[in-house]
C-alpha cells in the first residue's frame, strides 16, 4: 500500500511537471504566442538599463558597447560598481565619458556586497519608465529594447521577462542537461507561469516598470534568489507579467565551468527558493490554484530530489521483492513518466539545435539520456545541501566558477560573474579560450 | 460546403489544412451535427438492439471472452482457466467493467445472450466517434452522417457488432485515437492521448497493431509544422510505453519466455502466428474464402466498395483534397485488406470488424468527392441555370441509383437480424441442464464456452464441473482431474463447435462416442445434443 501511494504521488508529480514543462508546445497557437510581436517602430518608453559589475573590467566595455548599438532611441545605461573595485570603475567611467548622457556610473558603498544591494543602490537614480537588468557579460541583441518596448505597450504589462539561454551544450554531459533546462524553462515553462499569474522571474533580461519596482521596494537584499522573490512579490501584488522568447533575441550565457560550481549554484537557487517560500509572500496570491502552483514551484527542487532518490528504490522494490503483479505495475508508473520526459527532452534537444543553428550529434542525445540519472543525483545533492545550509543559518553567497571566455576570444576574463536565481550563471559566449572566473559577492 | 475538394498545393496542405478558414468543426456546439448524429444513433441502437439475443448464433468466442470477464469480476484471475496469453487481457477486463453493474443486480444474466446488450454501448460510442472523426476529417455533414449510417446499419455491421467480440471494443479505442489525432486544436496532450488510446486498442485486440501506421499518417497530416515533432513523438512514446506494460506483466509473472511448467507470452505469440493458415482468400476452396463469402453474404457494398474506394483515394492523393484528408483511413483499409490477402494467414470471421469504420469513412468520403465534383467542378461564376439544375439532377440520379442498389439488400439482411431466432437450441439446452440434472454440484459436464456460464449459473462447479470441452484435453490442471478419461465425465453437450473440434481432442471424442443423446434441440448441423455418457447409464 505504502509503495503504491508513493508511486502514485511520484507519478502525479512527474506528470504535472511534464505537463507544465511542455506548455509552449501545447498547441501551435500557444507556441506562436511565446514569441515577441514585431515592434511597430514607435518606441516611446524610456529605459534605464542596470548593469551591476564587479571585477569585470575585461568584459564590461564590450557589453556597454553592444548595448549602445541598440536600435532603441531612449535609454540610459547605469553601471553599478563597488567602492572597492577601482578597475571596473575605471572602465565604467571611461565608457561614461565616451557616451555622455547615455552611460552613468553609480558607486555601491555597501560593506557587504551582493547583486540585490547593488541594484537597490541604483534604483533611485533611474530616470526611465522601465528598469532593465543585465549582467555585465550579457550580449544584448540590438533589437531587444524595441521589442520589449512594444511588448509593454501592446500588452499593458508591468513586467517583461525576456529569454536567457545557456548555449554551450557540447561542453560536457552536465552542460548539455543544464542548457536544456534553460531551454525548457524560458522557452516553455515561464510562459505558463506568466499565464497563471505566478512567476519566479529570471535575474537578467528582465524589465520592470520603474514605479512598480519602487512601489514594491526594490529587491530583497538578503535573499539568495532576489529575482525569484521579486517575481513572487509582484505576482502577489497582481502585476501583469509577460514573457517573450525569441531564439535570435535571447541573452546567451554559458554553463558553470565545473560540476562542483554547478552544484553550488544550484544549492544557492534552492536555498533562495526556500527563503522565498518561507517569506510567505506567495500566500497573498488571490487564486487557490495560483497558491498551489507557487507552493509546488518553490518546492520543486526538493520534490525533484526526493523523486531522484525514491524512483530507484521503488524500482528495486518492484523487481526484487515479491509483490503482487498489480502493485508492481503501479510502481512502474513513475518510470513511465520519466521515460516520457526523457523522450521529450531528446526532442527538445533537437529543437534547441535547430533554433540555434547548432549541430546536435547522436552522442549528444546518448549523453542526454545516459546523464539523466546522474544529473538527478546532482540535483538531489544540491537540494539536500540547501536544506542543510538553510537549517544552519548559512546564507552567504557561495562561489561559482565558470569556464570559458567569450567575445570572439578577445576578452579573456578573470573577473566576477554574478549569478541569479533563475536567470542563470555568469554568461559568456561560446569561444575557444578557457579561463576560470569566480563569483565573489562578499 | 466548400470543404472536400478545395484546391491546394500538396506540399503546404499538411500544415495548413487544419488551419483553414471557416475554422475547425466543433461538434459539441453544433446543433445540426448533434441532431443528425443523435437521430442516426437512435436508429443504429434500435436496429442493433432489436432481437440482439436471438441473432446471430451464440459463438464460442463470445462465450470465451464473457467467461473470462466473469473470472475477472469474480476475482479468479484473468481467465476461468489458466490465462495463457492468447490475447492481451485488456479486452475482457473492459467487458468485465461493462457488464459489472447488470451482473451485480441480476447475477444469472451474466451469460452470452443478455450480455450482448453491453455491446450496444460500444457500438453507440464507436458510431458517434466515427461521426466526429468524419467531421474532423472535414467531410460535409451529410457525408459524415452517411459514414455513420454505413458503419452502424450495414447488415454486416449489425451482425458482427452485436457479438461480444474484442474487435468491437478495440475499434472503439482506435476510433478515439483517430479522433484525437485529428484534434482541431492540435493539442499536444490530445496527440499524446491518441497514443494512449491506440495502445489501449492494441492491448484490447492485438491485430489493431497493423492500423497504427494509418493513425500516424493521420496525426502527421493534422499536426502543425511547428509542434509536430513533439506531438508525434509524444504519441508514439505514449503508445509504446503503454503497449510495453503487457510484456512487462508477463515478465513480472516470470511468463515472458517459454519454459517448462508454465505458460508464456512468447508461446502465446508463437501460437497465434503459427495458427494453421486458412488459405488464400480468393481461392474458392479455402477456409478464408468461406469467411470472405460469409461477409459478402451480409453486405458487398461496404467491404468491396470501401476497399476499391480506399485504393482509389490512395492513388489520387496528389489531386484530391478529400483523398488527402482521408489518407489515414484509406491507408488503414488498404493495410487491412493486404493483411487479409496473405496466402498463408489465418482469417477469423471477426477480422473484418476492424476495417468497417474505415471502409465506411472512405465510402462516404468518395461519395462526398463525387458529389462535389458533379456540383462544383469547372463551375463559372455566371453559370447558366439549366446547367446548375443539370448538375443537381445528376447528383439525384446517382444517389437514387446507389440507394436502389443498396437498400433492398440491406433491408433483407437487417430483416433477418431483426426477426430470426437462431439461439433457441442453446436456450433450451441451457434450460434443460438447469432443470433435469439432479445434482449439478457433483456432476461433470463438457460444454462449449457459449454455454459454460449458463452451466455455472445452474450450479455446476466452474472449472472441473462445468468443463470447457477444450480443457478436458489441453489443460493439464483439468486432465489431472480426469484420470479415467471420458469415464469421469457425466454429460457432454454436443454443439456444432464441439463436434467440429472433437476430432483433435481424444477425451472429448471418446466422451462423444461413449454417450447417448438424452435431449436434442434444433435439427441438422446446428442441433445441440445433450448426451449422457454410458458410465452414468451403466451406473458405474
Amino acid at each position: 500500500m505504502f509503495i503504491c501511494a508513493v508511486s502514485l504521488a511520484l507519478f502525479w508529480m512527474a506528470a504535472f511537471t511534464l505537463w507544465w514543462q511542455m506548455h509552449a508546445w501545447r498547441t501551435p497557437e500557444t507556441l506562436a504566442s511565446t514569441r515577441f510581436d514585431r515592434p511597430d517602430g514607435g518606441g516611446r518608453l524610456a529605459f534605464s538599463l542596470l548593469l551591476p559589475a564587479r571585477h569585470e573590467q575585461a568584459v564590461l566595455e564590450h557589453t556597454i558597447e553592444r548595448l549602445l548599438e541598440s536600435s532603441h532611441r531612449d535609454y540610459e545605461i547605469i553601471v553599478i560598481v563597488g567602492h572597492d573595485d577601482p578597475g571596473t570603475a575605471e572602465v565604467a567611467e571611461r565608457a561614461a565619458a565616451r557616451a555622455p548622457g547615455l552611460v552613468r556610473v553609480i558607486t555601491d558603498h555597501n560593506e557587504v556586497k551582493n547583486k540585490p544591494k547593488a541594484l537597490n543602490t541604483a534604483l533611485p537614480h533611474c530616470r526611465g519608465d522601465i528598469v532593465g537588468v543585465f549582467d555585465a557579460e550579457d550580449q544584448v541583441h540590438p533589437e531587444l529594447l524595441s521589442h520589449v518596448d512594444h511588448a509593454f505597450r501592446a500588452t499593458g504589462a508591468d513586467v517583461v521577462q525576456g529569454g536567457v539561454q545557456l548555449i554551450n551544450f557540447h561542453s560536457s554531459w552536465y552542460s548539455l542537461r543544464n542548457c536544456l533546462e534553460y531551454f525548457f524553462w524560458f522557452r516553455s515553462r515561464l510562459h505558463l507561469h506568466a499565464e497563471k499569474g505566478f512567476i519566479p522571474l529570471g535575474g537578467n533580461t528582465v524589465f520592470v516598470r520603474t514605479e512598480v519596482l519602487r512601489e514594491a521596494g526594490g529587491w530583497d537584499p538578503n535573499c539568495l534568489a532576489e529575482d525569484c522573490d521579486l517575481g513572487v512579490r509582484l505576482s502577489s501584488a497582481g502585476k501583469k507579467v509577460v514573457v517573450a522568447y525569441d531564439s535570435d533575441m535571447v541573452t546567451r550565457e554559458e554553463t558553470p565551468g565545473s560540476l562542483v560550481s554547478l552544484l553550488k549554484q544550484r544549492t544557492r537557487w534552492n536555498q533562495g527558493f526556500l527563503q522565498v517560500y518561507r517569506k510567505k509572500d506567495w500566500q497573498r496570491l488571490p487564486g487557490r490554484g495560483q497558491r498551489w502552483l507557487a507552493r509546488y514551484t518553490l518546492m520543486t527542487p526538493f520534490m525533484q530530489a526526493t523523486s531522484g532518490v525514491v524512483i530507484p528504490v521503488n524500482f528495486a522494490v518492484a523487481v526484487l521483492l515479491d509483490v503482487p503483479v498489480g502493485i508492481a505495475i503501479v510502481t512502474f508508473l513513475p518510470m513511465i513518466t520519466a521515460m516520457v520526459t526523457f523522450v521529450f527532452e531528446v526532442v527538445g534537444l533537437h529543437d534547441f539545435g535547430r533554433q540555434y543553428g547548432m549541430r546536435v550529434r547522436f552522442t549528444h542525445y546518448a549523453k542526454l539520456v545516459a546523464g539523466g540519472p546522474f544529473y538527478q543525483v546532482m540535483l538531489a545533492g544540491a537540494a539536500i545541501r540547501a536544506v542543510w545550509r538553510e537549517q544552519r543559518g548559512r546564507s552567504d553567497w557561495e562561489l561559482t566558477s565558470h569556464t570559458g571566455a567569450h567575445l570572439a576570444g578577445a576578452l579573456a576574463s578573470a573577473a566576477t560573474g554574478r549569478d541569479s536565481a533563475v536567470g542563470g550563471p555568469a554568461p559568456t559566449h561560446v569561444s575557444a579560450s578557457v579561463t576560470s572566473r569566480e563569483d565573489s559577492h562578499q | 460546403m466548400r470543404i472536400p475538394a478545395q484546391r491546394r498545393g500538396a506540399a503546404d496542405t499538411a500544415s495548413t489544412l487544419p488551419a483553414r478558414r471557416g475554422g475547425p468543426v466543433r461538434f459539441r456546439s453544433s446543433r445540426p451535427d448533434l441532431l443528425l448524429c443523435g437521430a442516426l444513433l437512435l436508429a443504429i441502437v434500435l436496429v442493433q438492439g432489436w432481437n440482439i439475443t436471438n441473432f446471430p448464433t451464440l459463438s464460442d468466442d463470445e462465450g470465451t471472452y464473457l467467461a473470462q470477464a466473469w473470472a475477472v469480476q469474480q476475482g479468479r484471475g484473468l481467465a476461468h482457466y489458466t490465462y495463457w496469453y492468447d490475447h492481451p487481457p485488456l479486452g475482457w477486463i473492459q467487458i468485465a467493467g461493462l457488464t459489472y453493474l447488470p451482473s451485480l443486480f441480476v447475477p444469472d444474466s451474466m451469460t452470452v445472450a443478455p450480455m450482448r446488450f453491453s455491446m450496444l454501448a460500444v457500438s453507440a460510442a464507436s458510431a458517434v466517434l466515427l461521426y466526429v472523426l468524419a467531421r474532423r476529417l472535414r467531410l460535409p455533414r451529410w457525408a459524415a452522417g452517411l459514414a455513420m449510417g454505413l458503419f452502424g446499419l450495414s447488415p454486416l455491421s449489425v451482425v458482427l457488432q452485436r457479438e461480444i467480440f474484442l474487435d468491437n471494443i478495440a475499434v472503439m479505442w482506435m476510433l478515439l485515437a483517430f479522433c484525437l489525432a485529428a484534434s482541431p486544436s492540435r493539442h499536444l496532450w490530445h496527440h499524446f492521448a491518441s497514443g494512449l488510446a491506440a495502445a489501449t486498442a492494441v492491448l484490447t485486440k492485438e491485430t489493431m497493431l497493423v492500423v497504427l501506421p494509418a493513425l500516424l499518417v493521420t496525426m502527421w497530416r493534422h499536426s502543425h509544422r511547428d509542434t509536430r515533432k513533439f506531438a508525434v513523438t509524444g504519441a508514439v512514446t505514449a503508445c509504446a510505453l503503454i503497449g510495453l506494460t503487457y510484456p512487462l506483466y508477463a515478465l513480472l509473472n516470470a511468463e515472458l519466455l517459454p519454459g517448462s511448467g508454465h505458460v508464456s507470452l512468447v508461446d502465446g505469440i508463437t501460437y497465434q502466428m503459427g495458427r494453421a493458415g486458412s488459405g488464400f482468400i480468393l481461392d474458392p476452396g479455402s477456409g478464408s474464402h468461406g469467411v470472405f463469402e460469409s461477409w459478402l453474404y451480409y453486405d458487398t457494398v461496404l467491404p468491396l466498395g470501401g476497399l476499391a474506394g480506399a485504393v482509389l483515394l490512395l492513388t489520387t492523393t496528389r489531386w484530391s483534397v478529400t483523398a488527402r484528408a482521408l489518407a489515414g483511413p484509406a491507408l488503414a483499409a488498404v493495410i487491412l485488406g493486404l493483411v487479409a490477402l496473405r496466402p498463408s494467414g489465418y482469417l477469423p470471421a471477426m477480422y473484418v470488424i476492424q476495417a468497417l469504420p474505415f471502409l465506411a469513412l472512405v465510402l462516404a468520403g468518395g461519395a462526398a468527392s463525387v458529389t462535389h465534383a458533379v456540383l462544383r467542378r469547372r463551375r463559372a461564376p455566371g453559370e447558366r441555370r439549366v446547367l446548375a439544375y443539370g448538375r443537381w439532377a445528376l447528383v439525384g440520379v446517382l444517389a437514387a441509383a446507389a440507394a436502389a442498389y443498396v437498400l433492398p439488400r440491406w433491408y433483407d439482411g437487417n430483416r433477418t437480424a431483426l426477426t430470426v431466432d437462431a439461439n433457441a437450441p442453446y436456450r433450451q439446452a441451457a434450460a434443460w441442464l438447469g432443470r433435469e440434472v439432479p445434482d449439478p454440484a457433483s456432476t461433470r459436464v463438457l460444454v462449449d464456452d457459449a454455454l459454460w456460464l449458463d452451466a455455472v449459473h445452474h450450479g455446476f462447479a466452474p472449472g472441473p464441473g462445468a468443463i470447457w470441452f477444450y480443457k478436458a484435453d489441453l489443460d493439464p490442471a483439468v486432465t489431472k482431474t480426469l484420470p479415467r478419461g471420458w469415464q469421469d465425465i457425466d454429460y457432454v453437450v454436443s454443439s456444432p463447435t464441439v463436434r467440429r473440434d472433437a476430432v483433435t481432442l481424444p477425451n472429448v471424442k471418446a466422451a462423444l462416442e461413449h454417450s447417448t443423446p438424452v435431449a436434442v434441440f434444433g435439427e441438422g448441423e446446428d442441433r445441440i445434443e445433450i448426451r449422457r455418457t454410458d458410465r452414468v447409464a451403466n451406473g458405474s
